[in-house]
């Protein structure tokens, strides 16, 4: 490829410089040629470059030097403006591959460091948000293990429960970590298969039924929507974070909606809520890792539906509220058996 | 006689609470530290039910489980952790009964042996099934939601005949689709997501919520009779 560029930019500048000679010294019109070093040592590496000098010489020498239309030099000088002229090349694309190679360099610091930051900001999320569950579990299980026996029943009851629900905590975010970890490395694999939204909204809503059960959750899906093919499981999962954000994120009886329509060959998927919403720099931030708040949910959520090709957003609802709203790009599904298509 | 389990888990720390908590519901415990002490135990003891780990260090539990499968229809619980979808689906499919995914409350696990131990006991006859307000009756081919007659067809039919007879427990996509339509159809899960679809339309009170026929994502179904 640069070797093209590189003869493309001989044949041009000798096409200027053809057009240049009725008017100026030969030798001036040599500069003609060192432009074309410099734009292609712009663009490529130091093959190519060299390979403009070259061919510059080469055409310089055969159209403009007497006696024109042959490579020989009758005049000593000539021999001078030909070996200035690969001299200048050869410096011009060590120059620039040097400034290419320090450029490169700098984009690498700056990857490293960028990833460096965000392990510490990692690093330190996770270590804080394990901190409290630990204390809370290391305390309240010494409590009972040393002091049992002098508490009330109800009271070692309700230390025990703490510490089932802490460490239930604990091993929900560690197994979010896991999941970002498996995601950003590529380890994995989508398990695609038909499935039906409706069917995943259900099994959602009943597992997040207790956690739900403050909020009003209406839902609105389509009876015939189209099968989709996904990995239903964490697609499943992209439903349920969005819908305990919700929950989390607004008070108490809030209405929380789940949509769901076909656009444009896309299932679009949408949780909105009609609580307090978002400050609107805050809705392209909250899928970035750990941003305060929403921790790893939003991002691994952005991930999975990502590997499916789709797209996920959140955006302020007029008046009030948030929609998280993703899509998942649809396929026309495989035939039927007869006795479906009967009915 | 109290029912004997089989604790197939090689923690001992997790085999301990498993311990304490089957004990104190009045069960019989036998545990067995890895899979080779899990099948002669299973042979000895001859349990009520099997609880198996599938993260076992010796072998795989699925090996355990088709072993066992060989002589006893005695149900099977596996125990697995989260990052072992596949091998979950796989041991389903190998004769186990019923799932917990690590780690869980021992509610959720007593509640899960309580079904299958009670479906040990009294398989269903495979003649009648009734849950919430709709009653089947499998030999002459009706069903009834109320006081209204409900049209099903044949499919449909064998449909929850097949979740019916793992009433309670998990019934994978491939055990579903072999036996309602046969080894050749093994892979079209688009079928079963149509016809779940009607069932619950003609069955669910609201279909959008599913009471008695869940999805298990990713897996299979469940029938769930009155909680």
């Amino acid at each position: 490829m640069g070797y093209a560029w590189a003869a493309g930019a001989t044949i041009t500048a000798t096409l200027v410089a053809l057009g240049l000679d009725a008017y100026f010294h030969v030798v001036n019109v040599a500069l003609v040629y060192l432009i074309a070093v410099v734009l292609v040592a712009l663009r490529y590496g130091r093959g190519p470059v060299v390979g403009v000098s070259v061919l510059n010489v080469a055409a310089f020498n055969f159209f403009f030097i007497p006696p024109r239309g042959t490579f020989h030099v009758d005049d000593p000088q000539y021999l001078l403006t030909l070996a200035m002229m690969l001299a200048v090349g050869l410096i011009v694309s060590g120059l620039t591959e040097r400034v290419r190679a320090r450029a490169r360099a700098q984009a690498d610091l700056a990857i490293e460091a960028e990833t460096e930051r965000v392990r510490s900001a990692l690093l330190a999320s996770i270590s804080h948000d394990l901190r409290t569950p630990l204390a809370v579990i290391t305390g309240s299980a010494s409590t009972l293990a040393e002091r049992g026996e002098r508490l009330p029943p109800e009271e070692r009851a309700s230390l025990a429960q703490s510490i089932f629900q802490q460490a239930r905590e604990m091993s929900e975010l560690v197994t979010k970590v896991l999941q970002m970890t498996r995601l950003e490395t590529g380890a994995m694999k989508l398990e695609r298969d038909w499935g039906s939204l409706n069917e995943i909204a259900g099994a959602v809503l009943r597992r997040l039924r207790d956690r739900l059960a403050t909020h009003m959750v209406m839902v609105d899906l389509p009876e015939d929507l189209p099968l989709v093919r996904m990995d239903a499981g964490l697609v499943e999962q992209v439903l349920a974070n969005l819908l305990e954000n919700a929950a989390r994120h607004t008070p108490p009886r809030t209405l929380i909606r789940l949509r769901a329509q076909v656009q444009g060959g896309e299932l679009v998927v949408s949780v909105e809520d009609f609580g307090p919403g978002l400050p609107e720099g805050d809705l392209e931030r909250i899928f970035k890792k750990f941003h305060r708040g929403a921790g790893l949910g939003l991002a691994i959520c952005r991930a999975i539906i990502e590997l499916h090709k789709g797209r996920i957003w959140a955006e302020r609802l007029p008046g009030v509220g948030t929609a998280f709203r993703f899509t998942l790009p649809l396929e026309s599904p495989p035939a039927l058996p007869a006795e479906a298509l009967a009915q | 006689m109290s029912p004997t389990i089989l604790v197939v888990e090689d923690e001992p720390e997790i085999r301990h609470f498993l311990r304490s908590s089957l004990r104190a519901e009045g069960y019989r415990v036998v545990e067995s530290p890895n899979g080779r002490r899990g099948e002669v135990d299973a042979g000895m003891h001859k349990p009520d039910l099997a609880i198996v780990d599938l993260g076992l260090p010796d072998f795989d539990g699925i090996q355990v489980i088709r072993r066992i499968r060989e002589w006893s229809t005695m149900p099977i619980i596996v125990l697995s952790a989260r990052i072992q979808e596949r091998s979950k689906i796989d041991a389903l499919d190998s004769g186990a009964d019923d799932y917990i995914t690590k780690p869980f409350g021992v509610g959720e696990l007593l509640a899960r042996v309580r079904v299958a131990l009670r479906h040990a006991a009294q398989p269903p006859a495979g003649k009648e099934l009734a849950f919430g307000d709709v009653t089947i009756n499998f030999d002459a081919r009706r069903a009834t939601k109320g006081s209204d007659e409900i049209h099903l067809t044949a499919i449909e039919f064998r449909l929850l005949a097949c979740l019916a007879k793992h009433l309670g427990m998990v019934v994978t996509h491939r055990q579903l689709l072999q036996e309602v339509w046969g080894p050749t159809h093994a892979e079209d899960t688009h079928y079963l997501r149509v016809y779940m679809k009607q069932l619950r339309d003609k069955l669910e009170p609201d279909p959008v919520r599913p009471r008695y026929l869940l999805t298990e994502t990713g897996l299979g179904y469940r029938l769930l009779a009155d909680e």
